[in-house]
């Protein structure tokens, strides 16, 4: 066996081209960096470690924006495990801007709460390296190294008041469900590897455009069933759709709430990322429903449309009851998954490039949209949970409204986007990803997901009238506003009425310019 | 429809690879391996004269009289050394296929290669540098 | 959903050995690769089944390990009995063995850390006592 290993390697370049995984490169070295300024800097100087998180982040995302405006080279590398695509530009595009605006509202946060920020902002960093990578991925491999550099900074950074036993709580609970999960999504990996050997002798590929190719002539169908069932259950768990959703309000209740709001916004936005690539590309749309591969489109797509309506309906249901207001963003975050569900499933019923490009930039446009209202709304969760986050509850909020206006005005603003009011982001985000959906044909689905979004309003509004129609009891002192989170704040509200007013050029730019280059794809 | 699908797969081969003869010598192995600390114990069992006193009962712990239980708990440290050491362990697993594939057949391949594990163990030395300076590696 | 799985197990059960002893014999003597795959499948069952009743926090993390490794005994099964030399993809599933082997070892420390600070807040490690969030 090694004989032959070292036997086809001889032949084999190693197809390196390391500038097209530069944003991935800039974003680890700036990550392994601030680890050491960490290990080396003083206590004083800990606070350098934010700022250079911060050069690390926007100098990869000059270097996608170079790769999104000029890039001529080839557009794969690594044998095809890593893939340039407007896909992947716009998803590391919002990990990067996930990532950026995280560090922002932790900055002081950090320090509040005597927690170590070196530490903190690495692993922010290498989380923001491995939702890179699953966007990136071309190759099953990398999508499952990119899942897993994510999950294990992620998990530590849920659990990361390791004084508070909510914090650990969350931290476990994710821990147990996120690696069961992934173990999931790694059994369908391998059988989808074993299936798609060929009946002509050639061995099983866990490259995605390569398994799309081989679906009629895999030697065991039955086996490419299976693991296409246990990716999407791997995937579901991730994204947090229902029945694979009761992780969620646990996990995003118990974290600090600036890691809540980095995990309802990135690793979501990451595992669509992925997710699409997989199912859209791996197990394309065919004409031919007779084939193998028509069977298995057919499959997955059914399956996702039921849990497209059960993870609207849980979310928005489960959100209604809450008192706890992380607890009703966690639940509207399953909601939004169900939201933007729907444009996956548009994405996946047609085999028209333009019609499928503009489906999964409807999906991207309605992750950018969702994390910049999220983190928006979470920056401001943030301040009014004080340290320890402590205030949390709706009677927290009380008549907050006509006390601290600033404050109560930017978080409604966020509801009523998120409600999708119209000129609000939260609104263009709902309206390219049903038009695509319709678009698709699929006229019940979204009346379903209009039908949610009036049951939403219920809770979002609830909010707001409680923030300023009640009256407040106990007293309140607003809080200071670190000069990092107004930063915050003012690109997540312009962000909101950009996307919400003008979205035509973001959603150009998440488009697949040429049709020719998806269908080699 | 499903079915007539299914049918395909009946034609696939069923025995792709080779003989497992090559096992034989782990099973004989295997069975001496059983063997060999057994008969002694058994053995002995028949030949010996069976004298027991208290001395002779209690366990040997390097001549000195034994203190505690045995089932005691173990501080925490242990578990933070032995993850360290689980971590850094497991990644010279790389090495392994790394080294299969270094000279390849022509050289081409070997100045790359070099380069990448360097980088590698680079990375890792980085980590295991932070762990020092993070006090992790400290007993007392 | 269902019908996603429905077939796998059709499949298992087309391949099911006949009975002969002389079938018998010698499937142990050339094993075909749904031995392998038998075993993994077992392996994941157990993991599965082990996650989903055991209460002990440091026994859902030896089912993880399984289901982990599991997808290890398919890949190596796959890639030694379909393999093709010249293509580098026959490979791929022992390469991706290692990844995984390394990811299993990074998780189970990552785990461990996480149980040890819950259990200096709160000396548990049942996860029936750890419910201080819930809806």
């Amino acid at each position: 066996m090694n004989l032959s290993l070292a036997l086809q390697i001889q032949n084999v370049s190693p197809d390196v081209n390391l500038l097209l995984i530069l944003p991935e490169l800039i974003v680890c070295t700036a990550g392994v960096i601030v680890m050491m300024v960490d290990a080396f800097a003083r206590p004083r100087q800990r606070w350098m470690t934010g700022g250079l998180a911060l050069v690390g982040l926007v100098a990869a995302m000059a270097a996608s924006f170079w790769m999104w405006s000029g890039w001529a080279g080839p557009r794969e590398a690594f044998h095809g495990m890593i893939v340039l695509d407007e896909l992947r530009l716009g998803f590391t595009f919002i990990a990067l801007l996930v990532s950026a605006l995280t560090v922002l509202v932790s900055m002081v946060w950090v320090e509040g709460e005597n927690l170590p920020a070196g530490e903190f902002h690495s692993l922010l960093l290498f989380a923001t390296s491995g939702m890179m990578l699953m966007a990136s991925g071309g190759d099953l491999v990398i999508i499952f190294l990119g899942l897993e550099i994510l999950s294990i900074a992620t998990y530590v950074m849920a659990g990361f008041r390791r004084t508070d036993l909510r914090s650990n709580e969350s931290s476990l609970k994710y821990f147990i469900l996120g690696s069961f999960s992934s173990a999931f999504l790694l059994y369908g990996i391998a059988l989808v590897y074993g299936a798609t050997a060929t009946r002509t002798g050639l061995a099983g590929t866990t490259n995605i455009a390569e398994i799309a190719n081989r679906l009629d002539v895999s030697l065991y169908p039955p086996l490419l069933f299976a693991g296409a069932a246990m990716m999407l259950v791997g995937f579901g768990f991730k994204i947090a759709t229902a029945p694979f959703h009761v992780w969620t309000p646990d996990v995003y209740e118990g974290a600090p709430t600036p890691v809540t709001a980095f995990m309802a916004a990135g690793p979501k936005a990451a595992g669509f990322a992925s997710f699409l690539r997989v199912f859209v590309f791996g197990f394309p749309f065919v004409a031919t429903v007779a084939s193998v591969q028509g069977q298995i489109h057919a499959a997955w797509l059914g399956a996702l449309v039921v849990l497209a309506i059960i993870t609207m309906t849980i979310g928005n249901v489960g959100a209604i009851v809450q008192n706890n207001v992380k607890r009703m963003l966690a639940y509207s975050s399953i909601a939004h998954a169900g939201y933007a569900l729907v444009g996956f499933v548009a994405a996946g019923a047609t085999g028209d490039p333009v019609f499928k490009s503009e489906a999964l930039s409807s999906v991207a446009f309605y992750m950018l949209t969702y994390a910049v209202m999220n983190l928006g709304a979470f920056a401001v969760v943030t301040l009014i949970a004080r340290s320890g986050d402590r205030r949390t509850d709706f009677e927290d909020y009380n008549g907050i409204g006509f006390q601290s206006p600033g404050l109560a005005f930017t978080l409604s603003l966020f509801m009523l986007s998120l409600l999708g009011l119209p000129l609000t982001a939260g609104f263009m985000g709902k309206i390219m990803v049903f038009r695509a959906a319709l678009n698709a044909g699929y006229y019940s689905l979204v009346v379903i997901a209009v039908l949610n979004t009036a049951i939403s309003a219920y809770y979002y509004l609830r909010l707001i009238i409680v923030m300023f129609f009640r009256e407040r009891t106990t007293s309140w002192s607003a809080p200071r506003v670190p000069a990092s989170v107004i930063v915050v704040l003012i690109i997540t509200v312009l962000g909101v009425f950009y996307l919400g007013l003008f979205p035509n050029r973001v959603l150009d730019a998440f488009k697949t310019r040429p049709p020719a280059v998806m269908a080699t794809r | 429809m499903l079915s007539a699908i299914l049918l395909q797969t009946t034609n696939v081969p069923k025995t792709v690879g080779g003989p497992i003869t090559a096992y034989w010598p782990v099973m004989i192995f295997f069975v001496f391996a059983v063997i060999f600390p057994v008969l002694p114990i058994v053995l002995g069992r028949f030949l010996r004269p069976s004298i027991y006193g208290k001395g002779k009962m209690r366990p040997y712990e390097c001549g000195i009289d034994p203190v505690t239980e045995a089932h005691d708990r173990f501080t925490v440290r242990y578990y933070i050394v032995a993850m360290l050491f689980l971590i850094f362990d497991v990644e010279t697993i790389f090495l392994l296929p790394w080294a299969v594939i270094y000279m390849g057949n022509d050289f081409s391949f070997t100045k790359f290669a070099l380069l990448e594990m360097f980088i590698f163990i680079g990375i890792l030395i980085v980590g295991y540098y932070y762990a020092w300076r993070k006090g992790a590696l400290e007993w007392a | 959903m269902l019908n996603l799985f429905f077939p796998a197990l059709v499949f298992i059960w087309q391949q099911a050995p006949g009975g002969r002893m002389s079938d018998v014999s010698n499937s142990i003597t050339h094993p075909d690769i749904s031995k392998f795959l038998v075993i993994g499948a077992l392996l994941f069952i157990i993991g599965v089944a082990g996650v989903l009743t055991r209460r002990n926090i440091i026994v859902i993390f030896m089912s993880i390990e399984l289901i982990l490794n599991a997808a290890n005994i398919n890949f190596i099964a796959f890639s030694r009995y379909l393999q093709d030399t010249g293509n580098a993809n026959a490979v791929a599933g022992q390469v991706f063995t290692v990844f995984i082997i390394v990811v299993a070892a990074a998780e189970a420390a990552i785990g461990l850390g996480i149980v040890i600070a819950l259990y200096r807040n709160k000396e548990t490690i049942w996860v029936d006592e750890i419910d201080l969030l819930k809806w």
